[in-house]
């Protein structure tokens, strides 16, 4: 699958490639059309990406619309309880076969002139077959299918490359990573994800979960200043005692903030004991029990456009916290847009009564609305307008990720981490900025 | 209670109200909105999807856009006043637009008003392209030695996916 490049687009990937390790990054790659185009075919259409939460289609029959890059595909569970992942677009003019955001179906019938589809993808039946289209081969003209699909605790991932790696593979350490959570206990998603469109890049969201902890104390300062979020967790230096950066993951990152203490005082993200009663060790290895067991801020990014975020917020001064485990997707929108998805996770197991304080913690943090996110969103905003500058673009004005690199800083390695990747005992530094980064150059360059 | 003087008066006390309140917003008075705020206010704005015509509802019932009481109200004008939250500096140019009200009284004290209206919101913020937010409102009114305070909105939005950056703005 080789698309066309132009060759200013291909000049200036190969410049970001060879200054990249000086840790210097061209501003346009945050608003240029030319890339904007190649990324949808050589980052998305080739990369194993994120599309559902299992427990949002529980039943045979039950679909969701999503997408990969900007394309409509339907993921749906047939009727033998597959997870299939369906273009939505008629085998016969194109139309689209699925027109609300979910539902469930035991058949996608198209309204153009009637072809029906069972949930699986295969082709039904066909108006008028006998008289007019004797010699049609149903089989050949099902509904397409992705290549490959697959799901890891529950998180459904699509990969449309005719050869596509494991997805076990390609999640590699961010995996050990993503289940510290999401093995402790069953999750499930809290009603529909929320969605809205913000005028940023979307690699600027995946970068920051992966490991802008530098922006915290500034942007987030108004939090803090009303007791929404305890201090201790933004702040930088000797605070920092616990937080870790987890770059080496190919493409992937992690940023944790943890903090060993006596035994009574486990943290789990400030999940109350109602829920860690439910926890289950024996799910996952020792190692990752015992990192959950002290966490109290986690955030990642799976390459391309997933990130996650658990920690624990209140929604007004005084109230007792909620535990939010956060997916977020970054779904591009053109150069300059990116739609928001962002799902919340509850344990299945808890009260009713907590998953809606988590419903309420978590939408005034990090939602459309949430009292966090607000302040990001309005940042990331005024990076697109001067990333599509003339001058950025024809200086090729470049931004500086240098932070913590040798000579910048001396910044140990945690050499007895138990996890996979490097382990930085620092959260002042880009290194997991500058592996999706990284990941993204060889994506864009590979042909 | 379908008596016409009734409903007439209602409406009138339902759209004083709500002229009131887009007023107060609009000029970013926030600290004077939440004294119309009741103690037990409940605020919730359901995030929508795009569903099939047979389906019973398109709102979630358990995913919000906002999800508020009083409390939480005061807190994120704690937050707009700090110098800090940048969502709002600059603050966005907003203007409300309240049509459609039809109102009527819940009690036979007339000391509650249920209201139904329409809500368009126009945002500029800074050099952003302006943006339009459109739904209904449900509102119920109940008056008190202050005088009539809100005691429960539901807004159902027009939007699935939500036009906006933020709602750092109260709808
Ligand atoms: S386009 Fe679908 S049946 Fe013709
Ligand atoms: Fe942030």
């Amino acid at each position: 699958m080789s698309t066309p490049i132009s060759p200013r687009a291909l000049e200036l990937l190969e410049d970001m490639r060879d200054n990249f390790e000086q840790g210097l990054v061209p501003l346009s790659v945050y608003n240029d059309p030319e890339l904007s185009e190649v990324e949808l075919d050589r980052v998305f259409n080739r990369n194993w990406v994120f599309l559902a939460h299992e427990s949002e289609i529980p039943e045979p029959g039950d679909y969701v619309l999503r997408t990969i890059g900007e394309d409509p595909w339907i993921v749906v569970r047939d009727e033998s309880g597959t997870i299939r992942v369906l273009l939505d677009s008629c085998r016969h003019r194109g139309a689209q076969v699925c027109r609300a955001d979910k539902g469930n179906a035991s058949h996608f019938r198209c309204p153009y002139h009637g072809w029906t589809y069972k949930n699986s993808g295969d082709l039904a039946g066909v108006p008028h077959r006998v008289e007019s289209y004797r010699e049609l081969d149903l089989k050949q003209w099902g509904l397409v299918r992705a290549p490959h699909v697959d799901t890891h605790r529950g998180l459904v991932f699509a990969c449309l490359a005719a050869d596509a790696p494991e997805l076990s593979d390609y999640l590699g350490g961010i995996a050990w990573y993503l289940d510290v959570h999401l093995a402790l206990t069953e999750f499930e998603v809290l009603g529909d994800p929320h969605r809205w469109v913000v005028g940023a890049n979307w690699k600027i969201g995946a970068e920051n979960f992966a490991g802008d902890s530098y922006h915290t104390e500034s942007v987030h300062r108004s939090v803090v200043e009303v007791s929404l979020f305890p201090s201790i967790l933004l702040k930088h230096g000797v605070a920092a005692q616990g937080k870790r950066h987890i770059s080496g993951l190919g493409g992937h990152a992690a940023n944790l903030n943890h903090d060993v203490g006596a035994p009574e005082e486990a943290q789990f993200w400030g999940y109350p004991s109602e829920v860690t009663e439910q926890f289950d060790a024996e799910g996952m290895d020792p190692d990752q029990y015992e990192l959950a067991k002290w966490s109290k801020l986690s955030t990642g990014t799976v390459f391309p456009n997933l990130s996650y975020l658990c920690s624990a917020f209140v929604d007004a001064p005084g109230r007792p916290a909620g535990t939010v485990l956060m997916l977020r997707q970054w779904q591009p929108r053109g150069p300059a847009a990116m739609e928001l998805w962002s799902w919340i996770l509850v344990p299945k197991g808890a009260s009713d009564e907590y998953k809606e304080r988590v419903a309420r913690v978590a939408t005034a943090s990090f939602s459309p609305s949430g009292n966090f996110e607000e302040d990001d969103t309005a940042i990331w905003s005024t990076i697109a307008r001067t990333a599509g500058s003339r001058y950025a673009r024809s200086r090729n004005l470049k931004l500086n990720y240098q932070m913590g690199m040798p000579g910048m800083a001396e910044i140990e390695r945690d050499e007895n981490w138990r996890g996979p990747g490097v382990a930085l005992m620092s959260d002042l530094e880009d290194g997991g900025q500058r592996t999706v980064q990284r990941r993204w150059i060889e994506e864009m360059l590979r042909p | 209670m379908n008596d016409v003087p009734l409903q007439w008066e209602a409406r009138q006390h339902a759209m004083d109200f709500l002229h009131l309140e887009a007023d107060l917003l609009d000029r970013r008075r926030l600290p004077e909105w939440l004294e119309l705020l009741h103690a037990d206010l409940d605020y919730r704005i359901p995030v929508r999807t795009t569903r099939e015509r047979s389906a019973t509802t398109t709102f979630s019932a358990a995913a919000f856009h906002m999800i508020e009481d009083r409390s939480t109200c005061q807190a994120r004008v704690d937050r707009f006043a700090s110098e800090f939250a940048w969502a709002e500096d600059p603050p966005s140019r907003t203007r409300r637009f309240v049509s459609n009200v039809q109102a009527l009284y819940a009690d036979d004290a007339r000391d509650t008003i249920d209201v139904r209206s329409n809500l368009l919101v126009f945002r500029a913020r800074g050099e952003d392209a302006a943006i339009h937010l459109s739904g209904e409102r449900q509102d119920v009114l109940s008056r008190g030695p202050q005088g009539w305070q809100l005691r429960s909105r539901t807004v159902l939005l027009d939007h699935t996916s939500l036009p906006t950056l933020n709602l750092a703005i109260f709808l």
